[in-house]
């Protein structure tokens, strides 16, 4: 069935409002749309790592979730999901589940929480092949702490523990690919997406993931006004830049087959995404032209080798 | 003396550290000790040093055992749930015998409790959260002055022994402003590391640290050997602070926040014609047990003030062996006592 934006948007919400995620947080946008690829009758377990998310939708007896919900720690998200998925198959198998419909598994963590010190939970999930859907909403810092760096964080960002001064031009390392890290896991389903335009990548991608059998893992930009510094409104505007300019490109493997999804015709440069946001404010200063050129190097690289990887499938 | 600013707690361990030699720290992000991250990631550049953000706790601790085997001063922070991930490593460093300082801001627990100030990892701080037979010392601040003081301190007996030093405080310490005033120069304790892997260069012969020991009979040494290390930290290091005791009705035991708010208790029960005691244990271990026996016979009985369910209760219990009564108040999972509860349960005691 083609994509109807109107008919998703009617969907009953699963995600509910009334959390404390701030305004122009990309995250929740995310979510939303994620949770509404489900079919109404299907139920779902989700599992959420410390951070932003978990905090702000979950403060028993508060909670924006319609569906079943677990948190533990901050490392376990897949874990944690992975155990629950577990036990209501065990429980299947000896017939004491009786409800209709299916039980589907989605955890969500930020990219502290899966890029960072998540990711042996993670990447042990996805190899032992418990049916489920890991989504990382990938914001680029902890934000949740106040904005620390992450190794999701993009080079020269300015970030509370690599701070912009006399000694240092914000984060000196690149950004480490996760996507490409769980292609390499060679699940059935690996997706990179972003909520641009009508939010149908998105909503495409998260229905193959939860409807594939076996795991399947989600990288999703997710823009932080405070850590990235961009007004609330400009969230829209904020993520079809990282789209645009290919800094955030939009891709899937199925059973190891790129898809490149969006090839913009017109691509743009990078510092168009980079001086939309505070957090690279200081790369426009005179001098560090050369900054900007190594940014936009690493994104044509990147970029690069993606189309290779799909054009050699 | 030397400068006198107004800074956070936080701020204070953070440029306590560099003071006093420090020039490795290794963190990672939890509420409320963050700003000790933010600070040395602006600070250790300055001071020629390295600030390392770990992807996790976990990596954070063995980053200090790492820099510590190499002869470095290193650090680490947390709050209680990421030193749980610590754990691991903090009996490891034991093991091998390696100077380590590791500050934990204690937040409630158990589990992902809450941010707000508590103590309730007094158990795994002085009893030993990790697995083995060791004691680490730890250290129990109850000021910004305080946490500057003992953060220089904790550098010092953690080069002297060969120990890991652990800071403890809370919420409260860590993110209240107060004035701190600065010594010009900092007294460091000049450790003969000639223990640790700095590479042989062809000349000598080459060092080896470890924590594995297979044959019983040399574990079993290596064993008596860190306890015969304990027992003489227990008769160097022991620190206390003994408030007002002389023949006083009862005396509280309370450490870190809490002694502060025992301070204005004993103020309040003076013009209530009750004289109050306080017992400040700064070093939760080695424990004061002599402050306890020497004043054991003058209250009427012990109340212990805890942030916790009862836990260095215990210890005071041990200290008094029997020789006095005692009881406890205990709020838990970020409940601060008010001065009136002290002292209505103060007032309980007296009419006993």
């Amino acid at each position: 069935m083609a994509y109807n934006f109107k008919e998703v948007a009617r969907k009953p919400e699963r995600f509910t409002g009334g959390h404390r995620m701030c305004a122009g947080c990309g995250a929740p946008v995310v979510i939303r749309q994620i949770l509404r690829a489900l079919k109404p009758e299907d139920h779902a377990v989700i599992s959420a790592a410390t951070g932003c998310l978990e905090v702000s939708t979950f403060l028993y007896p508060y909670s924006a979730w319609k569906d079943s919900f677990i948190h533990s720690a901050f490392e376990n998200a897949a874990a944690t999901i992975s155990g629950a998925e577990a036990a209501y198959n065990g429980m299947r198998r000896r017939g004491k589940l009786d409800q209709e419909g299916e039980t589907k598994f989605i955890a969500f963590g930020g990219d502290g929480g899966t890029y960072d010190i998540g990711i042996q939970a993670l990447s042990g999930a996805m190899e032992r092949g418990h049916d489920m859907v890991y989504v990382c909403y990938d914001n680029g810092a902890y934000m949740n702490t106040g904005i620390q760096r992450s190794s999701a964080t993009p080079m020269f960002a300015d970030t509370t523990t690599s701070p912009v001064g006399r000694e240092s031009q914000g984060k000196n390392q690149r950004k480490k690919d996760l996507t490409e890290i769980m292609v390499n896991h060679h699940i059935p389903y690996v997706a990179q997406t972003a909520a641009i335009g009508n939010l149908k990548d998105l909503y495409e991608k998260a229905e193959k993931a939860i409807y594939t059998k076996g795991p399947a893992f989600l990288n999703v930009l997710a823009p932080c006004p405070r850590g990235w510094r961009y007004e609330a409104s400009d969230l829209m505007q904020i993520n079809k830049l990282a789209v645009d300019t290919c800094f955030w490109p939009l891709y899937e493997v199925v059973e190891g087959k790129y898809t490149v999804n969006y090839k913009p015709k017109n691509k743009l440069p990078v510092v168009e995404f980079l001086k939309a946001q505070g957090r690279f404010r200081h790369l426009f200063k005179k001098g560090n032209e050369e900054l900007l050129d190594m940014i936009q190097k690493e994104v044509d690289r990147r970029w690069e080798r993606l189309l290779s990887l799909e054009a050699s499938n | 003396m030397g400068e006198k600013l107004l800074m956070s707690g936080n701020e204070v361990i953070a440029e306590a550290a560099i003071r006093a030699g420090c020039r490795f720290y290794f963190g990672y992000p939890i509420t409320p000790q963050t700003e000790i991250a933010h600070y040395l990631a602006k600070r250790m550049p300055e001071a020629g040093g390295t600030f390392l953000q770990a992807e996790s706790e976990i990596a954070a601790i063995n980053m200090v055992y790492g820099a510590s085997a190499a002869g470095a001063r290193a650090m680490t922070s947390s709050s209680s749930p990421g030193i749980s991930l610590k754990q691991e490593c903090i009996s490891y460093l034991a093991g091998a015998e390696l100077p380590a300082v590791i500050v934990n801001i204690v937040r409630c627990g158990p589990g992902l409790g809450g941010i707000l100030p508590a103590q309730c990892d007094y158990f795994q701080a002085v009893k030993g959260g990790g697995h083995g037979d060791y004691k680490m010392v730890v250290l129990a601040p109850c000021s910004v002055q305080e946490l500057y003081e003992l953060t220089v301190e904790a550098f010092n007996i953690a080069d002297r022994y060969r120990v890991t030093v652990m800071i403890m405080g809370d919420g409260i310490l860590g993110q209240m402003m107060e004035i701190v005033e600065f010594r010009d120069e900092e007294e460091i304790f000049n450790a003969d590391k000639s223990w640790a892997l700095t590479g042989t260069g062809m000349k000598r012969e080459n060092n080896f640290i470890t924590s594995i020991y297979i044959n019983p009979e040399v574990l079993e040494a290596h064993n008596r050997k860190l306890q015969q290390k304990y027992r003489e930290i227990e008769r160097n290091e022991c620190r206390v602070e003994v408030y007002n005791c002389e023949n006083a009705d009862v005396i509280v035991a309370a450490f870190g926040t809490v002694a502060r708010i025992v301070k204005n208790v004993i103020k309040q029960a003076e013009r209530e014609g009750i004289k109050v005691g306080l017992i400040r244990p700064i070093t939760l271990w080695p424990f004061p047990n002599e402050a306890f026996l020497k004043y054991a016979q003058v209250p009427r009985a012990f109340l212990t003030v805890e942030l916790n369910a009862g836990q260095m209760l215990e210890d005071v219990k041990l200290a008094l062996n029997g020789a006095n009564k005692t009881y406890f108040y205990g709020r838990m999972g970020g409940m601060i006592p008010a001065q009136k509860e002290i002292l209505d349960e103060i007032k309980k005691i007296m009419e006993k």
